[in-house]
């Protein structure tokens, strides 16, 4: 017996004239997963959620949820389905609660109490009365999160959901996934932020310039990561340089504010003894990306500053 | 979420299947959006009371407008002053009020950027269309009702019931020249529903508001114009405005209903078009902003 996939997308492509957006793509879900599907600005990730919702038809392909396709089950594609693309729209001259009631009708009705309880879920029972035009961008993202919610889903895909969060929104943000996870939600997001999907995925796909540039769990992807890089800024930065003669497991190169570093923590650590050591006063010593982020940025041919 | 907000834990979320919405829930999720807002008040508001002063104004002219149909009697005879008030208005009010809810509905939500929204909940792309048409088309209608009784009850307090001098140059009894002048507003239902069609349309196609509420008036000045022109008798019967016109009929003498039956097949033909390329506009639509 085959486990049904709650996305099996396959070979998806969709071009805007000359630009191709997103390129044989090929991402499939397990139920009770959280995948992230990563890449800078542009590689595609928006696309494909718009596909995956029917807001946008590919060129070539299949997209299949649950087992059902827009081909051939229209609009029942979605049911079992929830979430938001970019950030999500409300109708400013509503409340909160009236946009999420509005909604419920469009999905034949909530059953008694599911507006409060969604409400409660994202914090927002106390300002569910203001207009949503009143709204700070952080509201707007949760609130979308409750219209989600208010579907029952059992996949839920969001759309870089803490951008243009605030720290703490951002913690908030990620928290609450990861609660909705743990109770049995399959989970798609897409992020542009490698902290975010390290934390709460358990695979992921990463995106470049439409096509996939990497395809596994995020356990594989760590053992593929380069060494950590740090920044060093001491009194005597071409003393320091001079010490890494000693340690052949370290790289230290000039950098516009002092000295890149760049190896396993254990040598980095014995490196960063040795110079306080020999009398150089570090003023700056601190991680400019983790393994992760270095290989994202390997990945997705993007300029590393470290 | 702010620095000091604190999420409950949710409690576990049970997965349910979302039913699918019946045209009724559409419709009034459409109902409940374009009563939150204040231009459709506005709107109704100004239909409702704007006949007074223009009929009080008119009223007061020492000189009637005696070039325009019913013009002569305008300052002396109510039902000629609402008839006065209706060869105005088909001009370029009746389009107007109808373009503002329907030229917007459908780009107001690329405006605030929720078709992902309404395209991701259970309802389809067709539903959408048709609730949203419907509503418009409903509130054009009920916009219009409410002009015509605010004309015709305004016009007849301020100038009087007195029987009407017809077209024909016969007289027509006050009872008879109520229902006649009221069926004449009506008659003017079949255009209003062809500009609100036409409106959406270019709201679809735009995805701008302006351009939806502002361009199908200026259209319909553009037809008006082209109908006044000579030698276009042969485009004449194709002009959404034409069937503005087609209530002379009823306050000639004899009576005659022709033109009647060509607005309503030039108005039904304007609908079925200007529908049927709005409805491939949307379904074929790439969402790929709001």
């Amino acid at each position: 017996m085959t486990t049904q996939l709650a996305v099996d997308a396959v070979g998806v492509t969709k071009a805007f004239g000359q630009v191709r957006a997103v390129d044989d793509v090929t991402i499939q879900v397990a139920p009770g997963e959280v995948y992230g599907v990563l890449g800078p600005n542009g590689a595609g990730k928006t696309t494909f959620l718009r596909m995956l919702f029917g807001l946008i038809r590919p060129d070539a392909g299949t997209i299949r949820v649950f087992d059902k396709s827009w081909d051939t089950d229209g609009v029942g594609v979605l049911d079992g389905v929830a979430g938001f693309i970019e950030s999500p729209g409300f109708y400013p001259y509503l409340t909160g609660r009236q946009n999420l009631e509005g909604l419920a009708l469009l999905d034949g009705g909530a059953r008694a109490g599911l507006v409060e309880e969604v409400l409660e879920v994202v914090d927002l029972t106390d300002r569910a009365d203001r207009k949503v035009g009143g709204y700070s961008y952080g509201m707007r993202q949760r609130l979308g999160v409750a219209a989600s919610l208010l579907r029952e889903p059992r996949l839920l895909v969001l759309d870089e959901p803490a951008n243009g969060l605030d720290p703490a929104g951002i913690r908030d943000m990620r928290a609450l996934v990861k609660r909705l996870a743990a109770s049995g939600l399959t989970v798609l997001l897409s992020s542009h932020n490698m902290d975010e999907v390290e934390e709460i995925c358990d695979n992921v796909t990463i995106m470049n310039r439409g096509g996939v540039a990497y395809h596994g769990s995020i356990t594989d992807l760590r053992a593929m990561a380069p060494d950590p890089g740090h920044l060093l800024h001491t009194n005597d930065n071409a003393g320091a340089r001079a010490l890494a003669a000693d340690h052949p497991g370290v790289e230290v190169e000039p950098a516009e504010d002092g000295l890149t570093v760049v190896g396993q923590e254990a040598a980095v650590a014995a490196y960063v003894a040795d110079v306080v050591r020999s009398g150089i006063v570090l003023r700056v010593f601190t991680p400019t990306r983790t393994p992760l982020e270095a290989l994202f940025f390997m990945l997705t041919d993007q300029e590393v500053a470290a | 979420m702010t620095a000091t907000s604190t999420l409950p834990t949710p409690a576990p979320v049970k997965a349910g299947t979302p039913g699918r919405p019946g045209l009724g829930a559409t419709i009034r999720w459409e109902l409940r959006k374009l009563r939150a807002q204040h231009r459709t008040k506005a709107v109704l508001l100004g239909a409702l009371l704007g006949p007074v002063p223009i009929a009080l104004v008119i009223h007061a002219q020492g000189r009637p407008p005696k070039d325009t149909l019913f013009g002569r009697y305008a300052t002396t005879n109510g039902f000629a002053l609402s008839l006065l008030i209706l060869g105005f208005a088909a001009q370029w009010v009746l389009p107007l009020l109808t373009a503002v809810v329907a030229g917007d509905i459908f780009s107001s939500e690329d405006t605030h950027g929720t078709w992902k929204t309404v395209l991701t909940r259970s309802a389809s792309r067709a539903q959408l269309f048709t609730a949203k048409t419907v509503t418009a088309v409903g509130f054009a209608v009920l916009t219009l009702l409410v002009l015509s009784a605010s004309t015709i009850a305004s016009s007849v307090l301020v100038g009087g019931h007195q029987a009407l001098t017809g077209l024909g140059g016969q007289l027509i009894a006050p009872s008879t020249a109520l229902k006649l002048v009221g069926a004449s507003w009506l008659t003017t239902i079949p255009p209003t529903i062809g500009f609100a069609c036409l409106a959406i349309l270019l709201s679809v196609w735009s995805r701008s508001s302006a351009v939806g509420i502002a361009a199908p008036v200026v259209i319909g000045m553009v037809m008006q114009l082209v109908g006044a022109m000579g030698g276009v008798e042969a485009l004449r019967p194709f002009l959404l405005t034409s069937p503005y016109e087609a209530w002379h009929g009823l306050l000639s003498a004899p009576r005659f209903t022709g033109p009647l039956v060509e607005g309503l097949i030039t108005s039904g033909v304007w609908v079925a078009v200007t529908l049927a390329v709005s409805f491939a506009l949307l379904r074929r639509r790439d969402i790929t902003g709001g």
